[in-house]
């Protein structure tokens, strides 16, 4: 049986470790609120811009007259997938429960199943590097500690680039692998095609009586325009969303692990009383035989 | 024919403005301004750096305004933008250090690269000085 000396040793480092998985789980509530707010503020610009982009999708369709450029054809005509390009993210620090173990089995089963070839690979965060090194790929480029305001430089540098991909004809598709976030405290890993997109096909006439909009200065150039902001737009939410997930995912983890500190706490208290309540009682026995012998 | 028509201006960070206004002008990124009435013809195009007005109660108000897109449809005016701020969101003295800063960079800039982006700064902090500074009434 363990000595008195040494459950007090450890109830003490239980404490310290309780101590600390609060102060973590505070901060990530605060961290949470703060990436919850930004997803919230862009969901209206998110949502209008894929009301344009359908707009205008639902306008070039109905003109036999207008000639779809490149750019036309990432929203309107698929070209067969054969080469995509994968971004991946997940977060730069573990403690967060199931949140980059989860994505990275979807991650792992998207790349297994994948038929077409991935020729560029983005990942986002320190555990979606190190993800990639297991499966033996090469990231074209890595995303470390990029902090909330940084997000946007990394968005419109993504989808700069995947759009000019795509318009020489270098990828035919792009995927983003993240935590969708459904909760503070429930997240779903996601495989998402960002383009080319699909069109909910219930929305095709539904506008046809409309008088259709003049692009200018002429159709192909605003989709030449419309397509790196829709992806940027989209790529943005998914790493909010991933942000807050990980957030959730880690307040989640910590509450769990200072609730267990606690009872852990308590039973190793209950076990020291009981041996403290036991070396008096063979005491008093000890002083008592003495005393009678 | 209504009288007025609905501005809205998004950006990625927030809602920026939303309201029934009589007329709006905004800079697109390659055919000038565009100035809206109701009623007008529905255009999709895509939003240069400048000043938005509309007019609202018969006065003059601005927006700032970085690029993006515009729908226009005959009720109204909706402004995706890249970066938008009303003017009692502008830091008048960040402005204006920023100004000096860019300034400073496209004396010593090397490259066209570097140019273009001290040029592009130079703008953005001269558009915000502009809405800032500017007397309401007054034409740009």
């Amino acid at each position: 049986m363990a000595s008195l000396q040494d459950i007090r040793r450890r109830i003490r480092s239980v404490k310290n470790t309780q101590q600390v998985t609060k102060a973590m789980k505070m901060i990530s509530a605060v961290k949470l609120r703060k990436s919850q707010e930004r997803l919230v503020a862009l969901r209206p610009y998110a949502s209008k811009m894929a009301e344009v982009v359908r707009r205008v999708v639902v306008r070039i369709k109905g003109d036999a007259e207008i000639q779809p450029g490149p750019a036309a054809q990432a929203f309107l005509s698929p070209r067969e997938e054969k080469r995509i390009r994968l971004v991946f993210v997940a977060s730069d620090k573990g403690l967060c429960g199931g949140f980059n173990a989860n994505v990275a089995k979807a991650a792992t089963a998207f790349v297994a199943h994948c038929p077409s070839e991935i020729v560029h690979l983005d990942v986002v965060g320190k555990r979606a590097v190190e993800w990639a090194k297991k499966q033996k790929l090469t990231p074209t480029k890595e995303y470390l500690n990029i902090p909330l305001p940084g997000l946007q430089r990394v968005v419109t540098e993504i989808s700069a680039s995947a759009s000019a991909q795509y318009h020489d004809g270098e990828i035919d598709a792009l995927y983003v692998v993240y935590n969708y976030f459904n909760s503070p405290v429930a997240q779903t890993p996601t495989v998402l095609r960002v383009f080319p997109m699909e069109l909910d096909p219930s929305f095709e006439g539904k506008e046809a009586g409309q008088v259709s909009h003049l692009l200018e200065p002429d159709p192909n150039a605003v989709l030449e325009t419309l397509l790196p902001r829709f992806v940027e737009t989209e790529l943005l939410r998914n790493l909010l969303e991933s942000s807050a997930s990980e957030h959730g995912a880690r307040m989640a983890a910590m509450d769990k692990a200072s609730n267990n500190a606690g009872e852990m706490i308590a039973k190793l208290t209950l076990t020291m009383n009981k041996i403290r309540q036991a070396g008096i009682t063979n005491q008093i026995i000890e002083i008592v035989s003495g005393a009678n012998a | 024919m209504a009288q007025t028509i609905k501005l809205e201006v998004v950006t990625p960070e927030r809602p920026v403005f939303s309201a029934e206004v009589a007329e709006v002008q905004f800079p697109t990124a390659s055919c000038g301004y565009y100035g809206i009435l109701p009623g007008h013809t529905p255009v999709m195009t895509e939003v240069g750096d400048g000043l938005l007005y509309y007019i609202q109660e018969g006065q003059k108000h601005w927006l700032t305004v970085f690029g993006g897109f515009a729908e226009v449809g005959p009720e109204r005016v909706m402004v995706l933008a890249r970066e938008s701020e009303t003017m009692d969101m502008i830091d008048l003295e960040r402005a204006e250090s920023s100004r000096q800063r860019a300034l400073k960079l496209l004396k010593e800039a090397q490259t066209e690269h570097d140019m273009a982006i001290a040029q592009a700064k130079l703008d953005a902090s001269l558009i915000r000085l502009q809405a800032a500074g500017h007397p309401a009434g007054h034409g740009f």
